[in-house]
Formats: structure tokens, sequence, C-alpha cells
């Protein structure tokens, strides 16, 4: 692999994107998004309607998953089993991102015309999409990452006691540190995937739908106590992820056809 | 260095480019010269890789263009693109940057710097391509295409848009190429241009119509008029050549003269002058003009050629 060749192009993404800011307005939506509402749903309303989440009666049956030892208070159970169910609200920053920037990675080259001549240089299509995810996976990362701490840090300031304590646990390491980017790898693949076979990145961004959907399945059935992710299960999730972003970037490399891309697409 | 063996290229049911063979040797400029849509653009892209001919091979130094050669020998290609493609939002160091990353230079800066120069970019290195203008634009996609120092260039219309001092420059730096062993092939509608700076022209209408010198190519498509210039007054001779000829007009010194088979009828013509006691100065066919071989060519494919 030609190193040099992917980590130029993948500088080229990078400034693109800081001087393109407006691209990452979707994502950073969504994050703020991500971490405003737990603390209105888990703090504010509570707050505001002077009742208590332990009160629920619902809510603290479907909460005794993340507490089986009833170590918290009944309220304290309730804010911690809410702002975990919250954490996957995460995945979809970078989901958002992958369809923000990678849906028009490909197709913006071509439709700005400086596709033809970056693919007369000797860059390999396995090298130029590695550079390509890449460029969108980082910056999608970061604001992802950076949501993710002011989060951390809301907790530590405004939950109840001993509900940061139980949050530190391995399920939020590995929904952190591993699916996380292995979700976000998977839908910027899958949206790069869609960017080379479309000829425009509204169609691309449309297609983007469907990577969406397997994300806010998951937060549905969790919400419901339908389904419990342990960490074994997460870790699963994420190697699983891993596999289907390997098969799918050898898909992408064998969909990617130059000459169909530079003599139909208009 | 660069060579097209029967190269034919259909989209669909369309025949784009048909059964096209030519080359080009080390230290050659070839212009290549058509009609919109006479399939230039299409043959540059086949001989970079970056489409495959539906018929006929591309061979860069004997080397067979195909899936597992494309890489290595695009590194031996400049390409510049019809239009120059550059990131807009990048500065003018940071395209030419990125591309030397793309070919693994280690001291493109330098190279690129000496170009940029050349060119008289140097002062806008830190504009954001957007900013630049059509000409400026123009340049930098050149300075790219010769970054890591090719020894192929494939250039699509390369000074479309510039001044013509900055054409100068660009002649200049082609000619500089050529003399140090590039193989250069570029399509242009400019026939001045190719006049000037090819060592030979290749006219493309779909099929190669002629592929030769300028000089060569005008002497092939004939207006059948031949000028005699004499000592004296051309005048006195107009009735002496008039038997041999369909039309024989003077000016001053200058017989001009149309034969219906100039290479049978002009030893005649010179023959009978001579006896008539003309001091003949000098005889020359009239040749046309590029355009007028090009226009005879494109109008009237091979037939265009007499023979």
């Amino acid at each position: 692999m030609n190193r040099g060749a992917v980590a130029g192009l993948f500088r080229k993404e990078l400034i693109d994107v800081s001087r393109n800011r407006g691209a990452l307005i979707p994502v950073v939506l969504v994050t703020a998004i991500a971490l405003v509402v737990p603390f209105v749903v888990t703090i504010a309303v509570p707050l505001a309607t002077a009742g208590r989440l332990g009160d629920d009666f619902e809510l603290v049956r479907v909460s005794a998953i993340v507490d089986p030892d009833a170590r918290l208070s009944p309220d304290a159970r309730v804010q911690l089993f809410l702002f975990q169910q919250f954490l996957l609200l995460f995945l979809l920053t970078p989901t958002t991102g992958a369809m923000a920037l990678a849906a028009h990675s490909v197709v913006g080259e071509k439709q700005a015309r400086t596709l033809e001549p970056l693919l007369a240089t000797p860059i390999a299509t396995f090298e130029l999409l590695l550079a390509k995810v890449m460029g969108a996976l980082v910056p999608t990362l970061v604001i992802a990452m950076a949501g993710l701490l002011l989060y951390v840090a809301g907790i530590a300031l405004l939950a109840l006691p001993g509900v940061l304590g139980a949050m530190t646990n391995p399920r939020t390491a590995v929904l952190v540190l591993l699916l996380a980017p292995a979700a976000a790898l998977l839908s910027l693949q899958a949206a790069i995937l869609i960017s080379s076979r479309v000829n425009d990145a509204r169609t691309a961004q449309q297609f983007g739908v469907f990577i969406v959907i397997p994300v806010s399945a998951l937060l549905v059935a969790q919400f419901t106590g339908a389904v419990w992710l342990s960490a074994f299960a997460l870790t699963a999730i994420s190697a699983a992820m891993m596999l289907l972003w390997g098969i799918l970037a050898a898909v992408s490399v064998r969909l990617f056809d130059r000459e169909t891309i530079l003599t139909r697409w208009r | 260095m660069i060579a097209a063996a029967g190269l034919t290229r259909q989209f669909g049911a369309r025949v784009v480019v048909d059964r096209v063979t030519f080359t080009v040797a080390r230290g050659e400029i070839v212009a290549l010269l058509g009609p919109n849509g006479a399939g230039k653009t299409t043959t540059l892209r086949m001989l970079a890789g970056l489409i495959r001919p539906t018929a006929g091979t591309v061979t860069i130094d004997g080397v067979p263009m195909a899936a597992s050669t494309g890489s290595a020998l695009r590194r031996r290609i400049g390409f510049l693109t019809e239009t120059p493609g550059l990131w807009d939002r990048l500065t003018v160091r940071e395209n030419l940057s990125i591309y030397s990353d793309l070919y693994g230079l280690d001291r493109g800066g330098e190279r690129a710097a000496a170009l940029l120069d050349t060119l008289g970019l140097t002062p806008h290195l830190e504009l954001r391509a957007a900013e630049l203008s059509k000409g400026m634009r123009q340049k930098v996609a050149l300075t790219r295409a010769l970054l890591h120092d090719p020894d192929v260039l494939l250039l699509d219309e390369p000074t479309s848009g510039l001044d013509p001092e900055v054409t100068h420059g660009v002649r200049a730096l082609l000619a500089h190429r050529r003399a140090n062993g590039c193989a250069i092939l570029l399509s242009t509608h400019n026939l001045a241009e190719a006049e000037r700076i090819a060592d030979r022209v290749a006219v493309l209408q779909e099929r190669l119509l002629a592929l030769d010198t300028p000089d060569v190519l005008r002497r092939r498509v004939r207006s059948g008029r031949i000028e005699v210039r004499v000592h004296d007054a051309a005048e006195r001779y107009v009735n002496v050549v008039a038997p041999l000829a369909t039309r024989a007009t003077a000016d001053g010194p200058l017989l001009q003269i149309e034969l219906q088979d100039p290479d049978l009828r002009t030893p005649a013509v010179v023959e009978a002058l001579v006896a008539a006691g003309a001091r003949i100065v000098e005889v020359r066919p009239e040749l046309p003009g590029l355009e007028d071989v090009y226009l005879a060519l494109v109008a009237h494919g091979e037939r265009g050629l007499v023979p």
C-alpha cells in the first residue's frame, strides 16, 4: 500500500472539511441533541414537574437490569438506566457524519471535476477509498468523542451520587471505544460505496436513510426493555460490524468503476 | 514511447474512436487535431489508462497498459485533463503538495516551486484555487501534470484560456520537456499552435485521417497552384505559360499559375519560360495553411488527401 498517497489524500479531506464547516453542521446538531435530550429527560423534566423518576413503577422495573444488586436508590437507578440508553444516541452522530460527508465524497469530486486528475495518478482504488473513509471518519469521531466527554462531564455534575461510578463499566467502554467507531466505519463505508455508484450527492444522502434505520431500531428496542445488550453482546456486534466493514470495503473496491464514473456521469 | 495500435472505443453502439494507430517517440511532440466530439479526449483517456479500449492496445515504452500495469505506468505519465480539476478550497501550494504525496515525491515542493516560477505563479501560492483566474487555474493544472517529471505527457488543450505571453511560456516549457526526451501528445483546436510546436500533427475524426509533419500535410493537400518569380516583369510571360495552365496571372515579378497536375506540368512550364528568355529566380508550389489542410481533411475524410 502506498501510505504516502493515502496520507496525502487524507490530509486533503481534512483541509477540505476544515474549510467547509457547513458540512459538519448535521453532525454537530445530532451531537448537540444527543447531549441535551438525556439531561432534559432525566434532570430538567423531573425538576420542572416536581416529580421523581423513582415514582414511575414501570421505569423502576425496567431499570433493574442496570443495577441488579440494587445498590442505587430508585431515582439514581432510573437515571443510570436512562443515561445508559441515551448513550446509544451517540451512535447516530457518526452515522449522520457518514451521510453529510461520505455521501458527497466521490460524487462531489466527480461534480467538481477533480476526480479525473486524481484517477490519473498512481493511487489504487483501495487507497483512494481508504483515504476517503478516514477523511470522513476522523472529524466525525472527534465531534462524537467531544460530545461524549461533555456527556460524562454533565453526568458528573448533574446526576445523582453513584450514577457516574455505575456508568464507568466495561459495557460503556465497549460502547464508546468499540461500537461507536465500528458503527461509524461501517456507515461511512456504506455511504462511500453508495456515493461511488450514484451520480449525485442528494441520491447518496437519500440512500443513507437505510443506515439510520438499524441504529434507530436498536434504540427503540433498548428503551422498551425488549433488548438489553451486555458488554459481551456489544463486543460481538462491534466485531460483526468490523467484519462487515471489511466485506463492504472489498465490495466498494470491486464496484468502483473508474470508467463508468468518468464517462457516464454528468 | 507511446504506441497506440488499432485503438477503438465504443460507447454502446456509438464508435467514438475507430482503429487508431500511431506512435509518439521520445523527444517528440505530436498534436492531436480534430473537431469537437472527434474522440480526442477519449483517446487521451485510453492512453492514460483511465478507460479501457474496446479493441486495440496502448503501450508505454513497450509496457502494455493493463489493470496490473496501470498504476506503475501512471507514475510515468503526466495528464492534463480537459478542465483543471483543482480542489477549490485548497491553496495552490496545498493542491500541489497533495499531488506530490500522491506521486510519492520527496522533493515535490522544490520541483513545484521551479515550475511555478517558470509559469509566474509564485506570488499566488497561498491563494485558494477558487480565487484563481481561468488562466491561472490552467497553469496550476499544468504544473501538477509536470510535477513528477513524467516521461510521457498527455495534454488536453494545454493553452486553453491562457494569454499570449503565458502561452509562449508554456510552449517553451514543452519544448524544454521535449529536449529532455519526453514524449508529448497534446490535443488542441489551435492550429497555429500545432504548427508552431508539434513535430507531427495527427488529424482525428473518429478515425485517424492523417499523421505527418505539418509541411508534408500541406503538400498532401494541394492547391494546384505554383508561383514563379522571375528577374524582370512577369507580365511578359503570361502568354508563354497560358497553353500549359488552366489560369495564369502576373503580379510584378510573380507569375501565379494554376495547373491541373503540378507534378507533371511544372517542368514543362519551367522549360517554356527558359526558352522564352525568362531568368527564373524561384519556383515554388503554393502550399495551403494547416487550417486549409485540416478543413479539407475533416470535410472530406481521407478523400481530402491527394495521393
